[in-house]
């Protein structure tokens, strides 16, 4: 059997190649945007924060409507995420909170009331609890599809026509508050299209999963290049290696298509950390060394954990 | 009568009817004790969610070592005893735990990878080799996987007399090894730079804390599951610092709420059918941390806002 025809031959046997590809592109691709904004605002770990609170904010709407439509789930995730931000920030503002030790207190509460819910009084509602948490590509339903069709596009649209917003109160929020810009409102809409983006790609990636796709993308974006435009066009090439090369991997060793294209996506990142031209580890330029054991850098990243 | 039946499952679990209560209870006691205690130190310096990136990343450990079992039983040399086996599993945690750990605070050093992604990156992709691995498993025709789920969220019923024991011993290790360097830890926590002046081997002890951690991360996975165990290392700890100012008081009130934290889990996931060990436990803590939130003697709300309260009328007195 030649290369092509072991390329070829998923497409041809059935549609589930088309409709995991499919979903698992889009889902990839629209986190890679935002998590380049999200790792620019040393927001990394709040994405972490509301891919497990969507499990509770979809257990509730569930409870509440008793209904599985696409639009429930979604407006009951986007509601229980924001009102973690919300405590998080509440709990962070305390003086004896670190903003990290919130985010934790916070998700991890939320994540427990879901799991609990959905192991109890759910338990009979056909929600499959693995499969919320580690995806299933190559069973994506209709719903699914249709709904990340329609939703990723919607978030890359406002990404585009917000385009100067949310670069400039990414790298400066003060300037930006001072410009007019309403960087509170950016922020918020910024979450929630996390948490809509998310849990589009619920059922195809699952919980915890979807967190390396927001997050790895961004990060090697970062190690390669220092213009926004090219971190994000960085950002998207990464989620589409990514799942060729993970789906085609999950196909050879029979295994989970989401972990492998978390893996691939790892690998990747692996290989930027230590070739990248510039800031790679295994090649430094000159000057690169000096820089690196700067006492500034490392108590900007120390005081910049998390916020 | 429903509410009759609760009760005599929590008088069944507290009378310890049947042999694997106590073990149970003791396995998630164990958990509160030194999570609360490791977990202090990490919340203290700001480094709370690297348990979250170690407990996700015991996860292929785990699995990798069940495959490790699986081949060596093909080849004929099968570890003897279900013991054995899950200290098997333990130690593959231990290994892909720490080296977790060492990740995040090896690329959390520079200045291109933040903390927090450095944290992200290392939680979510050690836990995709974990799925991959575990899917692996799935499709392998052993009988044998049943088990490796309850890591997720954590059973601590199929904690067995002997895993106890095991787990039990390491655990007081841990606590005299943290007691016997408590002054250096004490000062790294409070003052790196004062630390590093008074000649204490600071990138030592940080690995040291680090080994703590994967440690405390793996003797708790079985009762808490791999996903939750990071809020038994922040929320206890985050509780303690609203009724302590110091750091013992600190450390002694947050293994004091994670041991009741435990053995109230314990008893929910006993009680109700269906509720997991390691949700319910973390609960437990939850609802002690809103307790401290607001009467903690150590900027609690409640005191705050009478303070607020007794000025504003004391100035309101005045003018």
């Amino acid at each position: 059997m030649g290369l092509v025809e072991w390329v070829a031959g998923p497409w041809q046997v059935g549609d589930w190649m088309w409709r995991g590809m499919l979903t698992v592109h889009m889902v990839a691709i629209g986190c890679a945007v935002l998590g380049v904004f999200l790792y620019l605002r040393r927001m990394s770990l709040l994405a972490d924060a509301l891919a497990h609170v969507a499990l509770p904010g979809i257990a509730a709407a569930f409870l509440i409507s008793g209904s599985l439509d696409a639009p429930v789930l979604l407006t009951g995730a986007v509601v229980v995420g924001l009102l973690s931000a919300l405590s998080i920030e509440t709990l962070a503002s305390r003086p004896n909170i670190r903003s990290d030790a919130a985010i934790g207190i916070v998700f991890t509460s939320f994540f427990a009331v879901g799991v609990i819910l959905l192991s109890t009084v759910m338990r009979d509602a056909h929600i499959d609890t693995e499969c919320l948490l580690f995806g299933d590509v190559l069973g994506v339903t209709d719903q699914t599809i249709w709904l990340v069709v329609t939703v990723v596009p919607a978030v890359l649209l406002l990404v585009v026509l917000f385009y100067r917003w949310l670069a400039v109160s990414s790298f400066d929020p003060r300037f930006a508050a001072a410009i007019g810009i309403p960087v509170t409102l950016v922020n918020y809409g910024l979450m929630t299209s996390v948490t809509v983006t998310v849990v589009a790609g619920f059922e195809a990636v699952g919980a915890i999963l979807v967190i390396a796709l927001i997050i790895v993308p961004g990060a090697t974006a970062h190690l390669l290049a220092d213009r926004l435009v090219v971190m994000i066009a960085i950002a998207i090439s990464h989620a589409v290696a990514s799942c060729w090369l993970g789906m085609y991997a999950a196909i050879a060793f029979n295994t989970s298509a989401a972990g492998a294209i978390v893996v691939v996506g790892g690998i990747l990142y692996l290989l930027a950390f230590l070739f990248a031209p510039r800031h790679g580890r295994l090649l430094p330029k000159s000057g690169g060394k000096r820089r690196r054991s700067g006492v500034g850098d490392q108590r900007a990243e120390r005081e910049g954990v998390a916020t | 009568m429903s509410e009759n039946i609760y009760i005599e499952r929590a008088l069944e679990f507290l009378t310890f009817q049947y042999g694997f209560v106590p073990y149970a209870l003791g396995a998630s006691v164990l958990v509160g004790v030194v999570c609360g205690l490791v977990g202090t130190f990490l919340v203290l310096r700001g480094f709370s969610l690297i348990g979250d990136a170690t407990g996700h990343a015991t996860l292929p450990g785990v699995a990798g070592a069940f495959l490790v079992l699986v081949w060596l039983e093909g080849r004929g040399i099968g570890i003897s005893g279900e013991l054995h086996n899950s200290v098997a599993l333990l130690v593959g945690a231990l290994v892909s735990g720490g080296l977790g750990a060492l990740t995040v605070g090896l690329f959390s050093r520079g200045p291109r990878v933040r903390r927090d992604a450095a944290i992200g990156i290392v939680l979510s992709v050690f836990f995709g080799v974990g799925i991959v691995l575990l899917t692996y498993i799935q499709g392998l025709e052993t009988g044998r996987q049943a088990g490796l789920e309850s890591f997720l969220f954590g059973r601590a019923a199929g904690v067995t007399p002997g895993e106890f024991w095991v787990l039990a011993t390491a655990g007081a290790a841990l606590c005299i090894a943290v007691a016997v360097f408590f002054r250096p830890l004490a000062i790294l926590t409070f003052d790196e730079g004062y630390a590093r002046a008074v000649g204490i081997n600071t990138p030592a002890m940080e690995i040291g804390l680090l080994g703590a951690l994967s440690v405390a991360v793996v003797l708790s996975i079985q009762s808490v599951g791999v996903i939750l165990v990071a809020a038994m290392l922040i929320i206890p700890p985050s509780a303690g610092r609203f009724m302590s100012g110091r750091l013992t008081g600190v450390i002694a009130w947050s293994v004091g709420l994670g041991a009741v934290s435990g053995f109230l889990g314990a008893l929910t996931s006993y009680v109700f059918e269906g509720v997991a060990t390691g949700p319910a436990m973390v609960l437990a803590a939850t609802a002690f941390f809103v307790l401290a939130l607001f009467f903690g003697p150590h900027g609690g709300l409640l005191w705050l806002w009478l303070r607020r309260q007794r000025r504003a009328r004391a100035e309101g007195g005045t003018a």
